[in-house]
């Protein structure tokens, strides 16, 4: 059982918070990513729980210990490099084995976990090799091994693709996260890139100076963030906000956009009652708007500035007023620049935030529940 | 950032330790020797041992008669004894009245311990006081001005020559054209050739019957060899030594050159040729300021060494018709000759200050430079 | 020197073949003589680096006829050890060459072992004062020689330490230190942090990480930072005269007798005190700008 806790987490450098107060659980065997953009202290928290960076505050548990200020070689861990740190005077056996070594395995032990690492990997036949001639996407898979090979409970992963092509980063990330499936540790993965966070993690916590801003599974976090923030950092192209003004009419709610008058779904009336008058942002993706030829009485007409072709969907540049729109249609959708399309907001797919505060409105929780 | 911790401080004590004492310790030293001397009184004592009461002051060089002769034991620090003579002595004190008392042999100068009548005083109280007469004695030396101009000249001469040299070697080493490791390296091979061998190396030149003369004789252009080195011919003695100087230090400028060209981004360059700039215009508003840095390190450090020029100006002149500041050092201390550790201790400090001060003035001079550009 | 343009359209208008071959032509003219114009600078300058060299091997391995006749050949025909072995066989010059030697040794033992800690503190930690502690080891990297020689060999003197071969090297050891240091950190520097990490992660304590990875990786930098050192202290005289009388070292020994001997003897030393210098640019060369380049930062 390796469930790591980490609690009222502080790291600073000098007054730069590199991590604010974080707390954390991951479950025995979960593969969670720690996803923001650079400099937002997901390396930082990763490091703490490796014990490469002691915290200024708070602990960090592996499996029910406490190992907040136990050195790295105590924590029964095991990582991956972002430059793969891999020894470049030791030839790729003796890196694969390095950790067993240090933990002074027995022989026997030592070569046949070696061998099953390179095997899992397709290095076998590399073995007797040094480093230094070694391609990108081998050292990688030298990293990979060595890290697997120690077998600790706890796998620590810091950008480890992010060194590859993009072609190669596309095949590893199949390859990493079927091997990761089949291996029985807890596994923290930080990186930038929000494809390959979406792709392989069972949870995403979305990273942003320091704190967690949501920590939730890939579809929810996709579909619904919970906050500005986290919608614009995932998703290509970001999800759209548009500006809009909540109006009560006897009794029910519409948000007003430009001319145009959106009816929230129905578990949304009464939250977004207590907005009356105000603005608030209509978040939604690009995918998820309906877009017409012809007028209908609930789509938005509206004006295409640019058309971007891109193969399976076209993208399309919409400015309302002073907000741009971005609208995917499928690629059968004949229009051009400067015509005239109708748009239509499905309001299941609308996600409403707080202009002040930028969070998510989201309904009572006995109303989801209802 | 780690928490404060005492490793590193660890891991620095010896190296710091060490330096202090070999470097904090001798400078301290040297102001002792150069601006202290012995006092020039001597205080008889009552006893014959150095912690007696202290009797009447004789002045330096008074003749005094002996009255009296002890030999006793005196131990060294390294814990031996040796044997020491202590004289009861009678002579005019300052005032100039007669006075008694005991002196050991180190104060006095005495033809024979044993039977001698009379002795002159020599040293003073162990008390040291400030002085300047060292000083004075080196400013007021014949040689001191000489040497001081011949080193500036020599600066003044080797330094532009070095850095256009440095700079022309490094551009054709970062051109990148075919073999140009091999140029580097061969650009390179100075560095670890000592003055001494580099002044060897240039007077098989420049000497009477060296290559030069042989190398005129045979072309033709001379009858019988020409005579370089001579009293009479500072200038060429200079070019020699500027020539030596500049074949065996450009190379660390080089190096220090490149490593600078190396951090400069191609597109720079690129970028100044597809606008239409020639290789000077270049040179001139690309590469050398964006060089200035490494440069400027170079000159401190190039001007530091070059007031410190010995070896090479002893082994193509001997040092004596042409001399320079470090060569006076030398010569002041050198047993054989003027064996007056004081006043080389001035020329020392007198070099230091000079490079201290050039040090200053650059650095000055850069961040003026700096603040003006800033401000426009 | 002319330029080439670099070509920066991307939809050329085609011109007509003839056209294009012409100007191709002329481009490649130009480029060969600029190509051309480098080459014999680089070639002019390099003579200038060896053939003073060349002039002192030929000296060393003329007969002492030869050295002394004029005028000179400018190979050494006939060739002959004579000259050297004279040299060598000078009363004293063996017996200070091994003192050079000796002193050499000590100076690079005792530097790398002092600077191998510091230059790892300087290279892996940040603490406070570590900027003011690296500025402090370049500026006595700079000082002046000479103000140390006299009072150390005084105070030498005063500790019955003078004229011993330990004693110089004690000296050398300092003056080369600070370079050390640097050149050490430049080369610890070069070890990947992450190498340490991940040593550190899969069981290492930060000692056996040293230990097992940085040194290793480090080795043949710290090899070669400890030949400058020892170049450093056999080449250097200044320091050497004052402190010794009569344990001179081959450096001094050769300067204080510079004026009482013939030129074969000046000759055949100085190109016997090149010799280290000349194998030692063979094994720097790799890390030729960890040891000056870095001396811009």
């Amino acid at each position: 059982m390796a469930e790591i806790v980490v609690e009222k987490a502080i790291k600073r450098f000098g007054k730069f918070v590199a991590v604010d107060e974080v707390d954390l659980m991951v479950n025995d065997r979960e593969f969670v990513v720690l996803l923001g953009p650079s400099g937002c202290g997901k390396t930082t928290l990763l490091r703490a729980i490796a014990g490469l960076g002691m915290l200024d505050e708070g602990r960090v548990m592996i499996g029910n210990r406490d190992v907040t200020y136990l050195p790295p070689k105590d924590r029964n861990i095991s990582m991956v490099f972002q430059n793969y740190a891999i020894f470049p005077h030791m030839k790729v056996y003796d890196n694969i084995a390095f950790g067993l070594k240090m933990r002074k395995s027995p022989k026997e032990v030592v070569e046949e976990r070696v061998q099953n690492a390179a095997k899992l990997l397709h290095i076998e036949n590399m073995l007797d090799r040094y480093p230094g001639a070694m391609s990108g996407g081998q050292r990688q898979r030298v990293a990979v091994a060595r890290a697997i090979a120690v077998e600790s409970e706890v796998l620590l992963m810091d950008e480890p693709l992010s060194n590859l092509d993009a072609l190669l980063r596309l095949e590893m990330r199949a390859e990493l996260k079927s091997l990761l499936g089949r291996l029985k540790a807890t596994t923290i993965y930080v990186t930038h890139d929000q494809i390959e966070a979406l792709s392989m993690g069972d949870r995403i916590a979305v990273m942003k100076q320091g704190q967690i801003l949501q920590f939730d599974n890939p579809t929810r976090v996709y579909d619904l963030p919970a906050n500005q923030f986290v919608g614009s950092f995932i998703g290509n192209p970001p999800m759209n906000f548009l500006r809009g003004q909540v109006q009560r009419e006897n009794g029910t709610v519409k948000v007003k956009i430009g001319d145009f008058h959106l009816s929230p779904s129905e578990e949304m009336v009464e939250p977004l009652q207590g907005y009356d008058g105000k603005f608030i942002f209509v978040g939604i993706r690009a995918e998820n708007m309906e877009t017409l030829a012809s007028p209908a009485p609930d789509a938005l007409a509206v004006m295409v500035e640019v058309v971007e072709p891109l193969g399976s969907q076209n993208l399309l540049t919409i400015r309302i007023s002073e907000d741009i729109l971005k609208v995917s249609t499928h690629p059968d959708f004949k229009v051009h620049a400067h015509e005239t399309v109708y748009i239509r907001f499905p309001p299941a797919k609308i996600r409403w935030m707080d202009r002040d505060t930028g969070q998510a409105i989201a309904p009572s929780l006995d109303k989801v529940l209802a | 950032m780690k928490k404060f911790s005492w490793t590193p401080y660890l891991l620095l004590l010896p190296s710091l330790l060490y330096l202090v004492i070999f470097f904090a310790y001798p400078m301290y030293e040297s102001f002792r020797l150069a601006f202290q001397k012995d006092s020039a009184i001597l205080s008889l004592r009552d006893e014959p041992d150095e912690n007696a009461e202290l009797g009447g002051q004789i002045k330096l060089q008074t003749i005094v008669t002996i009255l009296d002769r002890l030999q006793l034991e005196e131990t060294l620090p390294n814990g031996r004894t040796r044997p020491i003579f202590w004289f009861q002595v009678e002579g005019e004190d300052i005032d100039g009245n007669m006075v008694t008392g005991w002196v050991n042999q180190k104060s006095v100068f005495i033809e024979n311990r044993r039977t001698s009548e009379t002795a002159r005083v020599v040293a003073g109280e162990p008390t040291k006081e400030w002085t300047t007469d060292f000083a004075e004695r080196m400013f007021n030396d014949y040689r001191f001005k000489r040497a001081l101009i011949t080193t500036l000249i020599l600066i003044v001469l080797i330094l532009p020559l070095q850095f256009t040299l440095a700079i022309i070697m490094g551009l054709i080493i970062q051109s990148r054209i075919r073999g140009s490791n091999i140029f580097l390296y061969i650009y390179a091979i100075p560095l670890g050739i000592s003055d001494l061998a580099s002044g060897i190396l240039w007077y098989s030149i420049f000497t009477q019957r060296g290559f030069l003369n042989s190398f005129l004789d045979t072309v033709g252009l001379i009858d019988k060899p020409y005579i370089f080195i001579q009293a009479s011919n500072r200038e060429w003695m200079i070019a020699a030594i500027v020539l030596a100087e500049v074949w065996r230090a450009t190379s660390i400028v080089m190096v220090i050159v490149v490593s600078g060209l190396q951090a400069i981004s191609r597109d720079y360059m690129e970028a100044g040729e597809v606008f239409g700039a020639t290789l000077w215009q270049r040179i001139h508003y690309i590469i050398l300021p964006l060089l200035k840095p490494s440069l400027q390190v170079a000159l401190i450090l190039r001007t530091i060494l070059a007031f410190q020029v010995f070896a090479v100006v002893v082994a193509i002149t001997g040092g004596d018709v042409l001399t320079v500041l470090a060569n006076e050092t030398y010569r002041w201390y050198d047993p054989a000759r003027y064996n007056n550790a004081n006043v080389a201790a001035v020329y020392a400090l007198f070099i230091m200050v000079l490079s201290l001060g050039i040090s200053l003035f650059y650095l000055r001079a850069v961040r003026s430079q700096e603040e003006a550009s800033k401000s426009v | 020197m002319t330029t080439i343009e670099t070509p920066i359209n991307t939809t050329p208008s085609r011109p007509s073949m003839e056209a294009t071959a012409v100007d191709r032509k002329r481009a490649k003219r130009r480029h060969s003589i600029r190509r051309g114009s480098i080459y014999i600078l680089a070639c002019i300058i390099a003579l200038w680096i060896l053939l003073p060299i060349w002039l002192i091997g030929t000296m060393a391995f003329s007969t002492p006829e030869d050295v002394r006749n004029y005028p000179k050949h400018f190979a050494p025909v006939p060739a002959s050890t004579e000259t050297m072995d004279f040299f060598l066989n000078t009363d004293g010059i063996q017996r200070a060459a091994r003192n050079s030697i000796v002193v050499a040794i000590i100076t690079l033992i005792l530097s790398t072992l002092l600077a191998i800690p510091a230059g790892y503190a300087i290279a892996r930690y940040l603490f406070p004062g570590r900027d003011a502690i690296r500025l402090g080891i370049l500026s006595v990297r700079a000082f002046p020689i000479v103000v140390l020689a006299v009072p150390l060999a005084i105070t030498f003197i005063k500790w019955d330490m003078y004229d011993k071969v330990y004693s110089l090297a004690l000296m050398h050891t300092a003056l080369t230190l600070p370079t050390t240091i640097l050149v050490v950190a430049s080369v610890f520097a070069g070890v990947p942090y992450e190498l340490e990490e991940a040593a550190r992660i899969f069981g290492c304590t930060p000692a056996k990480a040293f230990w097992k990875v940085v040194l290793p990786l480090a080795t043949p930098g710290i090899a070669a930072s400890a030949i400058l050192t020892f170049v450093l202290s056999w080449n250097e005289v200044f320091a050497a005269i004052l402190l010794t009388l009569t344990n001179r070292t081959l450096p001094a020994q050769i300067l204080y007798t510079l004026d009482k001997s013939g030129d074969p003897f000046k000759f055949a030393g100085g190109f016997f005190m090149l010799i280290p210098s000349l194998i030692f640019i063979f094994f720097i060369r790799r890390y030729l700008f960890n040891m000056y380049g870095q001396l811009n930062k």
